[in-house]
């Protein structure tokens, strides 16, 4: 935890508990949560503390494994192919194209074959690429083993730790979570928030970073019936900061709040149902 | 030896018996899950009720949905030794005992059926009992249940048919996007791929790559009628609604006197959650009905809802309308000119003579493409074969 918090990341216990479970029973593990709550920053941070390379996929509608895992470089295979022609034979030229130096490889392979201490292998939003795609990923995460069948089977020297992460965007297989460990990754408390916005926005006053964080936590706590379409994560928190120190803001007023609107929400409807509610965000945070 | 003393061995049953009540509660948790729960807390150690806790989590809930379940839970077994507290405060007469914690519907059934935990008795006695819990769901209730209205049920038959409901699957019809996909059945030729290949051999062209339109499901509008008529039916439909309809692009309204976007409580992943947003949300649940003034609202505020002539839309009503009637025509009229088809469900086809005598039943009927009756699970599972075959109708002639 504390190595966390020194390199700027302030996860709950839960998220911690979680981390070191993965790490100690050698599982993958899948965070949810709505955007911009941090589940990719973890990746990179826990591939800073545990000093390992982060190697990263993001996932896409139509990813396929020769994007994922390797493939062979045809067009370098084709020109030597030409150029052995005269030479020598088939066969030898098989064998010599078929070598490591003509593989391209993909961020699942890399994963494998990095030394010690291993890397750290982000899945980046698992729920857009597709369930085929997933079923492959499941053979991957369960053996971390590849069978080239040009060159032999690759096994990994040092297991990565593994982070899928995933929008929500559509429910993962049954088969996929049973590998994984899950963690939900909820919005901060204030007092985190507190710490997050400080350490990232340092230029930003103390009395002004905690009505900011006031402010957003207020308007996530806000009751449903005037909820807005997406509550604003910690990454437009610290946007928001940053627009307030880039304006010299010294105090949050009703202004000041709707002229940098843009910033913490991306819908038009937000920023509509936002205006008449910044009196009251704002109004008890003057009295504490 | 004391209560929950950890020497005395308890903690393998005691966590066999919670993971049972999670799986009772609907969590998948098999056997392997359970054994890497009891590893995680041996690595996690027990001086930490929270971190026990996170660990507990994150081996063994795999889905948002049911984080709420598993905290409810986890807090009912893994109590804080404050029960003898409570005992205490119950044998003060002034003092009143702290209440049972509010649970949600999912753990409260999960903690109602017996706890083995406690099965301190010999294995029969309670292998006996849960086949008798068993027995009360027997083929002939289901088939009763199946063919009951839905407005005929008890209570808590009637909490048992919503809970039916929500497993019938409802597939919706597809059209094809405007994307393409590679198939081998595809109707036109994949170029860049059949290049692609060309270019690895060399400039030969050994097969013929196909592709075709990508199918999607069409987008779904639901309004709800929620007055005093419908009560019971709007409910039910918005929870099977909820869960058939789960992974695809819909907009819920509900309407009685005035209409509600009901979206918001939609993207609750529990259905009880939602139900229970949906009634803060709706004003005038058990109200009148104002069909044409509600739909005119749609028209005004959301009419982009219906953009493209693509969209399924189902209206839920017995058409009982109190409204104005010329203005409910224009609507109607409206709707079913921007939507692919216009389905009207109606629950007052139990009655096998009715026909729509009533002045927005009449409407209704004159522009819905298609009249559907949803007052019992049998008719439910109907809907969905009927909508599949909405597409491969021709589209009806507008009046």
């Amino acid at each position: 935890m504390q190595s966390f918090e020194s390199v700027g990341y302030f996860p709950d216990r839960r998220l911690a508990t979680a981390v070191y479970l993965a790490q100690a029973l050698n599982r993958p593990l899948l965070l949810e949560g709505e955007p911009g709550v941090g589940k990719t920053e973890l990746a990179k941070v826990l591939a800073q503390i545990t000093s390992r390379s982060l190697i990263r996929l993001q996932c896409y509608d139509g990813l396929e494994q020769r994007e994922a895992l390797y493939e062979w470089n045809y067009a370098a295979q084709l020109i030597h192919m030409r150029a052995a022609q005269a030479e020598r034979n088939a066969e030898q030229i098989e064998q010599e194209v078929y070598q490591s130096k003509y593989l391209i490889r993909r961020p699942l392979l890399r994963a494998l074959e990095t030394p010690a201490p291993g890397a750290v292998l982000l899945i980046d939003e698992i729920d857009r690429a597709d369930e085929p795609f997933e079923a492959f990923l499941l053979e991957y995460l369960g053996e971390y083993q590849v069978s080239i069948p040009e060159m032999g089977t690759v096994r990994a020297q040092h297991q990565p730790i593994t982070i899928l992460t995933s929008n929500r965007t559509r429910d993962l297989s049954d088969a996929i979570k049973r590998r994984c460990l899950y963690h939900w990754v909820d919005y901060p408390e204030r007092d985190r928030e507190l710490a997050i916005v400080q350490n990232r926005v340092p230029e930003l006053s103390a009395q002004l970073s905690e009505q900011v964080t006031q402010f957003i936590e207020r308007l996530r706590l806000q009751p449903i019936a005037n909820a807005f379409t997406r509550s604003p994560g910690i990454a437009e928190s610290i946007e928001w900061a940053k627009a307030l120190v880039a304006l010299n803001t010294l105090e949050l007023d009703p202004e000041i709040v709707q002229s940098t609107a843009g910033v913490i929400f991306k819908q038009r409807d937000d920023v509509a149902a936002l205006e008449p509610l910044i009196s009251d965000l704002l109004a008890p945070a003057d009295a504490n | 030896m004391q209560l929950g003393d950890a020497r005395t061995g308890k903690l393998a049953n005691n966590m066999i018996g919670f993971g049972r009540a999670l799986r009772r509660a609907g969590l998948p948790i098999d056997a392997s899950r359970m054994v890497l729960a009891q590893q995680s807390c041996v690595l996690v150690g027990f001086d930490q009720r929270r971190d026990l806790k996170a660990a507990l989590e994150a081996v063994l809930v795999s889905r948002h949905t049911d984080r709420l379940v598993f905290n409810e839970l986890f807090d009912a077994f893994f109590r804080n030794p404050d029960i003898a507290k409570q005992l205490m405060a119950q044998l003060l007469p002034q003092h009143k005992a702290p209440t049972e914690p509010k649970r949600s519907p999912r753990a409260q059934e999960a903690l109602a059926a017996p706890p083995p935990a406690q099965a301190n008795k010999p294995n029969e006695p309670q292998t006996e009992e849960e086949i008798k819990l068993d027995a009360a769901m027997s083929a002939s209730t289901q088939h009763r249940l199946r063919h009951a209205d839905f407005d005929q049920l008890s209570a808590s038959e009637f909490k048992l048919v919503e809970r039916l409901a929500r497993e019938i699957p409802l597939p919706l019809p597809k059209f094809k996007a405007r994307r393409l996909m590679p198939s081998a059945r595809g109707d036109r030729l994949n170029w860049g791929r059949l290049l692609n290949e060309a270019g690895r051999l060399d400039g030969e062209v050994l097969s013929l790559p196909k592709q075709r339109r990508r199918l999607q499901p069409l987008p779904l509008l639901i309004l709800v009628d929620v007055s005093g008529s419908m009560e019971r039916y709007a409910r039910l439909m918005l929870a099977f609604l909820h869960q058939a309809t789960r992974h695809l692009k819909r907009s819920v309204y509900a309407f009685g006197t005035q209409l509600t976007p009901l979206s918001v409580a939609f993207e609750q992943d529990d259905t009880d959650q939602m139900l229970l947003h949906t009634n803060a949300l709706i004003a005038d649940f058990g109200g009148g009905t104002q069909i044409g003034a509600s739909l005119e609202d749609f028209h005004q505020n959301f009419r982009n809802e219906v953009i493209g002539r693509r969209t399924l839309v189902l209206i839920i009503s017995d058409g009982l309308d109190t409204g104005d009637l010329s203005q409910l025509n224009n609507q109607l009229n409206w709707l079913s000119k921007q939507s692919k088809q216009f389905v009207w469900l109606n629950p007052l086809l139990r009655y096998d003579q009715y026909a729509p005598l009533a002045g927005g039943a009449q409407l209704l009927a004159k522009y819905s493409h298609q009249m559907l009756a949803i007052h019992n699970l049998d008719s439910l599972e109907k809907l969905a074969q009927a909508l599949v075959n909405v597409t491969s109708k021709p589209l009806p002639e507008h009046k």
